[in-house]
């Protein structure tokens, strides 16, 4: 890996603030260019141009920040949680920043301590400290001139951190079972304790007193939900289901039926004549809904169910 | 574990659950695995931490509640004291059985699942999640769930060399053999409802035979509906209720159907006979006496007014010597015939009775040994109590709609319950009924002050007239209740009775006459009309709001 640990073919992002000599910006990036390769991988973004950006997240094989000589560019936890959000997972950032030996009056310039922090709580990992080192004459003055302090104990410091491994929303099974050694069957042995206490209880089954789990507890979103309504359907889903004829059809339905079905796919429904009872009968047998009658007995439709249903 | 071996455990309301639990167990002996099909409620729990292998096929009812012979384990599972390592033994596997329309789909079985596993459990398959709302209803899920089950418990479980998974074409044995006693053994007492004598509170084991005292029509002969108050005798029995709670009513068949059943399978309904378990360890059904009659079994056990389901006609098929029944049996049993199925039997209501009669050289040849197998148990109805104690002692009352209903078929469907209570005559000599009471869902306030509004239409104004009953004895004034019927003049019951509480103040009524006027009124125009004062009830009084019907 070169330089600030970039390597060809990743994608650098430069952050640069006022305080940075355009010279030594245009410098740095150059230098970043030659290492990552052409192809324009290397975006400069100033610092307070970042937030409006709004690159998209998990873009960035590395940060730097604060980095171009002479910059006293501040890190608050703001930008550096958009750092984070725009470097890929497994990520590096790479900042420089001054900073104060002891916590002074002057608010505005942090403790290495506090920087340090600052990148934990934007969500930065294996925060470390590279090196610390004291500033150039034009440095010191710079830092005078942006930041309007005047003290003699300024360091800079070096920092580097990462994004974890993971994509935010991304989750992972908590392993919950504590696996005890095999017992002959390929399973766990149960702990002989805890078969006590189950056993224990189960003979107690009438106590009234007992404490419980609130069983809500164990649902999540998932479980809320309800079924789709569309995976409520039959698959061959037919109005009146289907229309059968009988066996030795004469009115007509089963010419009907001949021509509709090409693949003789069909169950093979057996249908006798109408006398056989509703299990038997075609679907627009007049005795539907009556029961089964002997053969050759007279049924008499009655008035009412000569109509429609 | 030597052997290969499946305990089946089942949580049903309806038994659907319970049908489906035992449809496993088949598919487990053509498997050759030992297997067990038992009631959560009747399972040794304390045993589960040893089981290596268990399906748990579970209905959510209610309001997202386990069904009643599930409800001791549903307690124990959630005891905060079980160890999280508990069930590491246990490979498991849950089907849930429920309806989507309602908010708190499948909890029961989605919250099984998920404390199996946190106890230590290990899932074959995700939970299944069996719905009333699929066009095919809960077989849609079920058959694929059952294809990719037996997958995982062979693998884990495979068949011992030799052996073959036995087709559907064998029939199983039956659960039980069923011995005729010879012809001339002593005839039994044969009444066999005597009341029992008192001991704790009856149970559905242990119903109380009690006494119908009045059974009154109390909607006009011209209203279409037949609605009846009946009251029970329940002296010596050790029954207690509050307003709320719920009496289980055991019905039975009538007696015509229960004729047309013994001709259509030639039984003779007076023989005597006594039932052997075929495999060591079944228990005996329960409720039936031994020895017992063809004529008690077919009257009081087997629900031949149910629709049947698909096991029903998988198992006639396998008696049928008719080629044109078999292979229409077969129809009905087979995944593709579901839909003929629906249409056959669930949507015109059609009953096991009705379905035999369509099948008349199938029914002829089917063994008695086989008739548990085949038909289910019929279950008890639950009603809610009318009455109080403190206003009615040692009675129990309750509001019956006799259902009655059409479907496509020509002979209009009727409840098998209501039509039973609607027909029984207490002037005729002693009528009895075996109950029993189940606490129910609805709590009336502690506090005297607290008033209450209720509203009931039709016959959901039952459970009030139990409360304010009680209120009333208690002296409790604060009662609001919103009535709606169809008209004033022929299904206002009670309206002598809220009259008289009205004119002393200790009720405030209102009703809705849906068809009395031209535009329907219902109960909720009345609340809205009175927002006001539903608004100081709720707001000053802290009023609790009920709601049945």
């Amino acid at each position: 890996m070169g330089e600030y640990g970039v390597a060809p073919g990743q994608r650098v992002a430069i952050v640069w603030d006022s305080s940075s000599p355009v010279e030594a910006l245009k410098g740095l990036v150059d230098k970043v260019q030659a290492l990552v390769g052409a192809d324009n991988r290397v975006s400069v973004e100033n610092v307070n141009q970042l937030p409006q950006s709004a690159h998209k997240e998990s873009s960035f094989d590395v940060i730097l920040s604060g980095m171009v000589p002479g910059s006293t560019a501040q890190h608050s936890v703001e930008l550096l949680a958009e750092v984070a959000r725009i470097l890929k997972p497994g990520g590096r950032v790479l900042l420089k920043e001054p900073v104060v030996t002891e916590s002074g009056n002057n608010g505005k310039i942090k403790t290495a301590a506090k920087l340090l922090t600052t990148l934990t709580l934007s969500g930065l990992v294996e925060v470390k400290e590279l090196q610390k080192e004291a500033l150039t004459p034009e440095e010191a003055q710079s830092v005078g001139e942006h930041l309007g302090y005047q003290g003699n104990d300024l360091l800079i410091i070096q920092i580097e951190g990462r994004k974890p491994n993971f994509e935010v929303g991304s989750s992972s099974q908590l392993k919950l079972s504590f696996a005890k050694t095999p017992g002959p069957s390929g399973k766990p042995s149960v702990d002989p304790a805890a078969a006590k206490l189950w056993t224990l209880s189960a003979n107690d089954m009438n106590d009234e007193e007992m404490d419980l789990l609130d069983s809500d507890e164990l649902l999540d979103s998932e479980d809320l939900k309800k079924p789709d309504p569309s995976s409520l359907r039959a698959p061959s889903c037919k109005e009146m289901g289907k229309k059968k004829a009988c066996k030795n059809c004469t009115c007509g339905l089963a010419e009907e039926l001949e021509q509709e079905k090409k693949k003789s796919s069909q169950p093979k429904s057996a249908c006798g004549n109408c006398y056989l009872g509703d299990a038997f009968r075609c679907a627009s047998c007049p005795y539907l809904g009556m029961p089964a009658f002997k053969p050759g007995e007279k049924i008499l439709l009655q008035e009412n169910q000569l109509h429609d249903a | 574990m030597a052997g290969r071996g499946l305990l089946v455990l089942f949580g049903s309301q309806t038994g659907t659950a319970q049908d489906t639990a035992e449809r496993i167990g088949r598919g487990a002996k053509r498997r050759h695995l030992r297997c067990r099909v038992e009631a959560l409620d009747s399972c040794d729990v304390a045993n589960l931490i040893h089981e290596p292998l268990v399906v748990f096929v579970c209905a959510t009812t209610g309001q997202g509640d386990p069904p009643d012979n599930m409800k001791m384990f549903w307690r124990f599972l959630f005891r905060k004291n079980l160890p999280a390592g508990s069930l590491c033994q246990l490979d498991y596997a849950v089907l849930g059985l429920g309806d989507s329309s309602y908010p708190k789909f499948n909890f029961v079985a989605k919250k099984l699942h998920k404390r199996l596993l946190q106890l230590g459990g290990n899932p074959l398959l995700p939970v299944a999640l069996g719905d009333d709302q699929h066009e095919l209803g809960p077989d849609a899920v079920v058959d694929p769930w059952l294809v990719a089950l037996w997958d995982k418990i062979l693998a884990l479980y495979p068949l011992p060399p030799g052996l073959e998974i036995i087709s559907p074409d064998v029939r199983l044995p039956p659960k039980y053999t069923l011995r005729y006693l010879p012809e001339d053994s002593p005839q039994p007492n044969s009444d066999l409802l005597q009341p029992t004598a008192p001991r704790a509170a009856p149970c559905e084991l242990h119903p109380f035979a009690a006494r119908v005292l009045s059974n009154r029509r109390v909607t006009a002969q011209s209203h279409f509906q037949d609605v009846r108050l009946i009251e029970f005798d329940i002296a010596g029995s050790g029954i207690t209720f509050s307003a709320g709670d719920v009496v289980m009513i055991q019905p039975q068949n009538c007696p015509e159907d229960v004729q047309q059943f013994c001709q259509l399978l030639r039984l003779e309904p007076h023989r005597r006979f006594v039932l052997e378990p075929t495999e060591p360890g079944t228990a005996l059904p329960p409720l039936l006496p031994q020895p017992c009659t063809v004529q008690y079994l077919v009257t009081h056990y087997l629900d031949i007014s149910c629709v049947p389901r698909r096991s029903f006609f998988e198992l006639l098929a396998s008696f049928s010597t008719n080629e044109l029944e078999r292979e229409k049996l077969q129809e009905f049993s087979s995944a593709q015939g579901q839909e003929e199925l629906y249409s056959y039997c669930n949507r015109p209501r059609r009953t096991t009775l009705e379905a035999l009669w369509d099948f008349p050289h199938t029914t002829c040849a089917v063994p008695a040994d086989y008739l548990l197998d085949l038909i289910p148990r019929i279950r008890p109805r639950a009603f809610s109590i009318a009455s109080s104690l403190l206003a009615h002692p040692e009675r129990m009352q309750i509001l019956v709609a006799v259902v009655r209903y059409r479907t496509r078929l020509s002979k209009p469907r009727r409840g098998l319950c209501s039509t039973w209570l609607a027909s029984l005559n207490p002037e005729q000599g002693d009528v009895r009924v075996p109950l029993w009471v189940k606490k129910g869902g609805m709590k009336f306030p502690a506090d005297p002050a607290t008033p209450v509004i209720m509203i009931g239409p039709g016959t959901g104004v039952a459970p009030f007239r139990a409360a304010i009953q009680e209120r009333v004895a208690l002296g409790r004034r604060g009662n609001c209740l919103f009535f709606g019927c169809r008209y004033k003049s022929k299904d206002f019951y009670c309206q002598t009775e809220w009259e008289e509480l009205v004119t002393k103040g200790l009720l405030t009524l209102f009703t809705a006459f849906s068809r009395d006027q031209e535009e329907k009124v219902y109960v909720q125009h009345r609340i809205r009309e009175n927002g006001r004062l539903v608004w100081e009830l709720l707001s000053s009084g802290n009023a609790h709001v009920y709601l049945a019907g």
